[in-house]
């Protein structure tokens, strides 16, 4: 334990590492605070460049950039009621009402402060949760991969805030995009239509550049430029944040206590996080009144929540291979990448790697709240660069990045292609997220099922027998039925209520 | 771009029964039951079913209208005057650009061609001149030092090589 612990240790103390992590710090608060462009989008744009890292370094890079984009999201919320991240939407409103109270220092410091401890409460869940977890994952055989793959699947489409119905139909879109190539139980060329460039199937990492980059770029082309930051001086950021943590530690553990599980299960990320965490926030408040008029303990609770939920999004992607949001499927790609690969023997095979996840966590967390005060201070600069010159850049990145990762140009087609199809399935209400993940767990979702179906000689009945598989599998299923008991509900209560009233 | 439900769906149901076609007539595995027709065959059904279910407008109510942000006072967009039949079609100028990236980079080089692309888009975006000219000029060079020379990615050189 010891000696890993002091092997970690090396691992993150070299040159490359401490750079690439600050580098990506600063990038990461910098994008995030741009609104429109996200935390995924900025992790995203990071994965190019981590093909010439040491592996670790590779990690950091990631770690670090997703941590500070989710915060720094929270800047222009709070200045323009602009969220920089979809991660700070749910009480942008909030923050911005306490600008125009004259608080803005105590609400972004709020920022600050909660969601370092909100990183740092993540990751004590990562160390805590994942080797018990990976003992248990070891007896998994490809019937509870399959279940744990779907129940993931159908998580995300949970999650989703838009109709069920096309979230599944996104998350099927997916797993079709993932068919594509010769990586096939059978090997033989399937959906490529005689090109070439398709044998080797669709990149994930274009994929996902497209969707939630090249998309945004589009939306930009038709939507007003956000306006300017007005220029101000702040006072002291962190003053009366102590006293904050004294009169709300029990919002706080809460909002970091869902962040937890809402990070833990696949597909719901910090966004989720945030607002339900507000949601609960403002439900179990003593002073309810009070919100939506620039109250802080909203603040607290959200910021809390919203980045837990990324050190503990990466708990499923290390052991199984299933993402836990977005962010996360983009580092399970590095992590393959590098050859981590995800699985439950990661712990014992690659500890040390491992504990340097979590040590890197924790700096990143740290080194949040003197960079993020900078950031603070700076914002109205940085904010005052206009789109008009942000967007052509972002384009570049698109075009050389794609084209790096296989130094083909198949590439930059396929950031093209994906950025028309995310953009049109925004707009029409079809959640993207579900999609990517079923681009980025369709190989092994496939996998685990053809396997099992072998194995089981096309019977469906060993799917149910194993215990775990069986609970796996009730949930899934019971993920999947979950919207028509809503839908049933929905159509029963407005008769219920009526007849209530009428009484 | 917003399209009728009945319209994206019945379009899901064309590509579901196209893709379990597709998966259908893949060769199978000999002496296996299973091979790589069953996936494709599972999600095209699953597809085709979710189409049918958002034309018929099943789990319509769930979606929420996208909160926009008032604007205070004053503020009102002025965009939608300017609004022609074309208007929506400006998003599909960055695809279309980065597909002219994959035909003219080999033939221009990245740095010509990289120009091009910032003062397109920039100047789409509402800026002047003298912000778009003086960004196409150097920002391929930054990035040019950042891929093509600190990361190696093998950039085509093209008609202006770099000074590096």
């Amino acid at each position: 334990m010891l000696k890993t612990l002091i092997e970690a240790f090396a691992l993150i103390s070299t040159w490359e590492v401490i750079i690439a992590m600050f580098a990506a710090s600063v990038y990461g608060l910098v994008i995030g605070s741009l609104p429109g462009l996200s935390a995924t989008m900025a992790t995203a744009l990071l994965v190019p460049v981590t093909f010439y890292l040491s592996p670790i370094a590779a990690i950091a890079t990631i770690v670090a950039a997703s941590s500070m984009a989710i915060f720094s999201g929270d800047i222009p919320g709070a200045l323009l009621r602009i969220p920089g991240t979809p991660a700070s939407a749910a009480y942008a409103d909030e923050a911005y009402a306490m600008t125009r109270k004259g608080q803005a220092e105590l609400a972004l410091g709020a920022g600050v402060w909660f969601s370092a401890v909100g990183g740092i409460a993540g990751v004590l869940s990562l160390m805590i949760l994942a080797p018990p977890l990976a003992e248990v994952a070891l007896s998994f055989s490809t019937y509870e991969y399959f279940w744990l793959a779907l129940l993931g699947l159908m998580c995300a489409t949970l999650v989703a805030r838009s109709s069920p119905v096309k979230a599944i139909a996104g998350m099927f879109l997916g797993l079709l995009v993932s068919c594509i190539g010769i990586e096939n139980p059978g090997g033989v060329p399937r959906f490529t239509f005689g090109l070439t460039d398709l044998f080797g199937g669709i990149e994930p990492i274009p994929a996902l550049v497209g969707v939630f980059a090249v998309a945004q770029v589009m939306r930009a082309m038709l939507t007003p430029e956000p306006p300017p930051l007005p220029r101000r001086k702040f006072g002291s950021i962190m003053a009366g944040q102590w006293k904050l943590t004294k009169k709300y530690h029990w919002q706080m553990t809460r909002g970091n206590i869902v962040g937890i599980i809402i990070g833990v299960l696949p597909g719901a990320g910090a966004d989720m996080a945030a607002w339900v965490s507000y949601a609960m926030s403002k439900r179990f408040s003593k002073e309810p009144e009070k919100f939506g008029t620039g109250h802080v303990e909203g603040l607290v609770e959200a910021g809390a929540s919203n980045n837990a939920s990324i050190a503990s999004g990466w708990v499923p992607s290390l052991l199984f291979g299933i993402p836990g949001d977005t962010i996360a499927a983009i580092a399970i790609g590095v992590l393959y990448m590098k050859g981590l690969n995800p699985g439950p023997t990661l712990f014992t095979e690659k500890a040390s790697s491992m504990y340097a996840i979590y040590l890197m966590f924790i700096i990143a967390n740290i080194m949040m709240i003197p960079l993020g005060i900078a950031m603070i201070r700076i914002a109205a600069y940085i904010l005052l660069a206009p789109r008009s010159a942000i967007m052509p850049i972002i384009m570049l990145c698109c075009a050389v990045g794609s084209f790096a990762i296989g130094n083909n140009m198949f590439g930059v087609v396929t950031v093209a292609a994906f950025g028309v199809i995310g953009y049109v399935m925004e707009a029409n209400g079809y959640p993207v997220a579900a999609m990517v993940l079923g681009i980025v767990m369709g190989t092994m979702v496939e996998q685990a099922f053809v396997t099992s179906l072998i194995k089981s000689d096309g019977s469906i009945l060993p799917f149910f027998e194993r215990p775990v598989a069986a609970i796996l599998a009730a949930m899934a299923i019971g993920a999947l039925l979950w919207p028509v008991m809503v839908w049933a509900w929905r159509k029963v209560k407005p008769v219920r209520t009526a007849v209530a009233t009428s009484r | 771009m917003r399209l009728p439900d009945s319209v994206t769906g019945s379009f899901l149901v064309a590509l579901g029964a196209a893709s379990a076609y597709g998966g259908y007539i893949l060769p199978p595995v000999p002496g296996q039951p299973v091979g790589p027709n069953v996936f494709p065959l599972v999600i095209g059904i699953g597809l085709a079913l979710c189409g049918l279910a958002i034309v018929f407008g099943i789990g319509h109510s769930f979606e929420e209208e996208e909160e926009l942000i008032p604007l205070e006072d004053g503020q009102t967009a002025a965009a939608p005057l300017q609004q022609g039949k074309l208007y929506g079609l400006r998003a599909l100028l960055p695809p279309a650009l980065l597909l002219f990236y994959v035909i003219a980079a080999d033939r221009l080089g990245f740095i010509i061609t990289a120009a091009l692309m910032v003062y397109v888009t920039s100047t789409a975006l509402g800026a002047k001149w003298k912000l778009a000219l003086p960004l196409a000029a150097l920002s391929p060079f930054a990035i040019h030092l950042i891929f093509g020379k600190l990361l190696r990615v093998p950039l085509p050189a093209g008609l202006l090589p770099t000074p590096w």
